[in-house]
């Protein structure tokens, strides 16, 4: 599905990435972790085709993006930026309807009117439809950006991919499980989602595959049983944890401190 | 909203349409036969019942004069929503941010030095040569203030506004320096340009401009989605497939084109670009899939009216167009300046 092999990214000889071999099957729900500036944003960055600058290609579904025809790409592929605009003079409905501009020229069709419905009440921001966009709180508009990408990729076409970094900041516990649960689903239906998280007990419990960074290197990719062990978070994060069975569903639990 | 543009587009072409009609009426000179539609046909059989003096004044004067009103107006307004979606800012507009100056720096080189070869060159390559060296001029000026103030996508607004001043400030200088050294007929036309005005306004001219303003609309004029999901930040407008380098490159080159050519045959009219989008703004928000398609009615509306007002407010005399859309436009300046006071 998605394809990366010695993905090295430095800025100004300061070494970002260093040699990184990413391989996404679909259906996966690939988590990447690691300690601040182990170079997370930037690989997925990289991966979601925002820079150019490295040298081997990535390839999407056997394609290089270079290939892909931008507006083909942009119904099979999306990503949610950590960094969203917070001043855009636009209603909630205009901005999580950009999701269906590669679907129509000119006036939604009733499919992306229906898109976008469908969109906003999985990320539960449908009772903000006509405010204005520059009003809400972070974590409300957080949603709305996540509606926008959900819009987004809401089509027929098979094996889909979306990036989402950190797609959890300034939101609640109840919205926090309800966008993984979202996410899990799109994969269930063999769609891929490559996501970078800060909390690692909610991708022990969601991620098929984690991917631990630190300082531009992978130290652990595995099922999450296989990353998350004392040995490896502790020396990792550099700070004591202890790592038991959650008593409820049996996945790693980790406590930090301990 | 968004299904209802073609709605809007029709009632306000409707308005300029009226708006048209009316100014041709307006103006020191009567016209013998008063019904509009007595003059149309008179003209389309011509069977002779319409005075010489009137078919010269409606077709060498007032009607080259509207159309020429409707189509700088409505150029200038939209290369200003176009500028102010790409710099992401509401007061990225021609004349603030010195692209203007930069167009009529140009032209003005053009005209002194273009004194000594315009007798033996036709009229319309005359004016293409002027309004390409205005167009030069709007270029050279857009790329140097775009490289200054945008770094990585995001524009820095004070350096925006001050490189326009600085580029505003050179072409002052160099127009001083141009009017010392001019001699007399050269100084009228150069003086022209400093007030902006549509008095010269004839068919040739005109042709050029709606030349440049079909070519122009044909690609700038259904950006408004792409320049919707710019305001997303540029790299999440190319995950929505969004060509976001391209359609930065045709909005340089073709309000450059735009401006320069306006600039050419009608001096620096200031604040079109201003005041057109900051209205639309009020009714439609910042949603450029409405707001570009109808700044180029409501351009066209303004600037007929400007100019309609500068020649029959103080008969027999003109006041020059620039002073009264300056007039119109540095409040809402102010105002801009004052609600954008935390984010500058």
């Amino acid at each position: 599905m998605l394809e990366a092999s010695n993905v090295s990214y430095a800025h100004r000889k300061f070494s970002i990435l260093e040699n990184i071999n990413v391989s996404v099957h679909h259906g996966e729900l690939l988590v990447i972790v690691g300690p601040n500036g182990a170079g997370k944003s930037t690989l997925l960055s990289l991966l979601s085709n925002e820079m150019d600058k490295h040298k081997d290609p990535i390839f999407f579904k056997k394609k290089t993006f270079k290939e892909w025809d931008n507006k083909e790409l942009a119904y099979s592929k999306a990503k949610f930026s950590q960094s969203n605009s917070h001043d855009i003079p636009l209603s909630v409905k205009d901005v999580v309807m950009m999701g269906r501009y590669p679907y129509f020229s000119s006036i939604p069709h009733k499919t992306d009117e229906e898109a976008a419905q469908k969109a906003m009440a999985e990320t539960d921001v449908v009772h903000l439809t006509n405010r204005e966009y520059n009003s809400l709180s972070g974590g409300e508009k957080q949603r709305v950006h996540l509606a926008r990408v959900l819009a987004q990729l809401d089509n027929d076409i098979v094996q889909k991919l979306v990036f989402l970094d950190e797609p959890l900041n300034n939101l609640d516990v109840l919205h926090q499980h309800r966008i993984l649960h979202t996410i899990k689903n799109f994969t269930k239906r063999g769609n891929t989602a490559v996501m970078v998280l800060h909390d690692l007990n909610l991708a022990a419990q969601f991620a098929d595959r984690v991917m631990l960074l630190k300082k531009g290197k992978i130290v652990a990719h595995d099922v999450p049983d296989k990353v998350f062990t004392r040995e490896i978070i502790s020396s990792v994060y550099n700070f004591p944890c202890t790592i038991c069975p959650n008593p409820v569903n049996q996945n790693p639990l980790i406590i930090f401190g301990t | 909203m968004q299904n209802k543009l073609p709605l809007y587009l029709i009632v306000s072409l409707l308005l300029l349409v009226t708006l048209a009609v009316v100014s041709l009426y307006m103006g020191v000179y009567v016209f013998e036969k008063h019904s509009f539609y007595e003059i149309f046909t008179g003209l389309i059989n011509h069977d002779g019942s319409i005075d010489p003096a009137d078919e010269f004044v409606l077709m060498q004067l007032r009607l080259p004069r509207i159309v020429m009103a409707i189509l700088i107006g409505s150029a200038l307004s939209v290369s200003g929503t176009c500028l102010q979606g790409m710099f992401r800012n509401p007061l990225a507009t021609p004349d603030l941010i010195g692209i203007t100056a930069g167009a009529s720096l140009f032209a003005a080189v053009t005209i002194v030095l273009g004194s000594y070869i315009r007798p033996y060159i036709p009229e319309f390559l005359q004016y293409s040569l002027l309004s390409i060296m205005a167009f030069v001029g709007s270029l050279i000026t857009m790329v140097m203030v775009y490289r200054i103030s945008t770094q990585n996508g995001r524009t820095n607004v004070v350096m925006m506004l001050l490189t326009g001043v600085a580029i505003t400030a050179m072409g002052f200088a160099v127009m001083g320096l141009l009017i010392y050294f001019s001699k007399d007929d050269q100084l009228r036309d150069l003086t022209f340009w400093n007030l902006g005005s549509l008095a010269g306004a004839t068919w040739t001219k005109n042709t050029i401009l709606a030349t440049v303003v079909a070519v122009s609309y044909y690609f700038l004029i259904n950006k408004g989605k792409a320049l919707n999901a710019m305001m997303l930040g540029e790299k999440d407008a190319q995950h929505l497939g969004i060509p976001v380098e391209r359609i930065k490159k045709q909005i340089v080159i073709l309000t450059a084109l735009l401006v320069g050519t306006t600039v050419a045959f009608a001096g620096t009219i200031g604040f079109v670009g201003l005041i057109v989008p900051y209205i639309l703004r009020l009714v439609f928000k910042s949603n450029y899939h409405i707001i570009l398609p109808l700044s180029a009615v409501f351009g066209s509306m303004l600037l007929l009216l400007a100019d309609t007002i500068s020649r029959t407010i103080a008969p027999p005399s003109e006041i020059p167009i620039g002073v009264l859309t300056a007039f119109m436009g540095s409040p809402i300046f102010i105002i801009i300046l004052i609600r954008n006071r935390n984010t500058m």
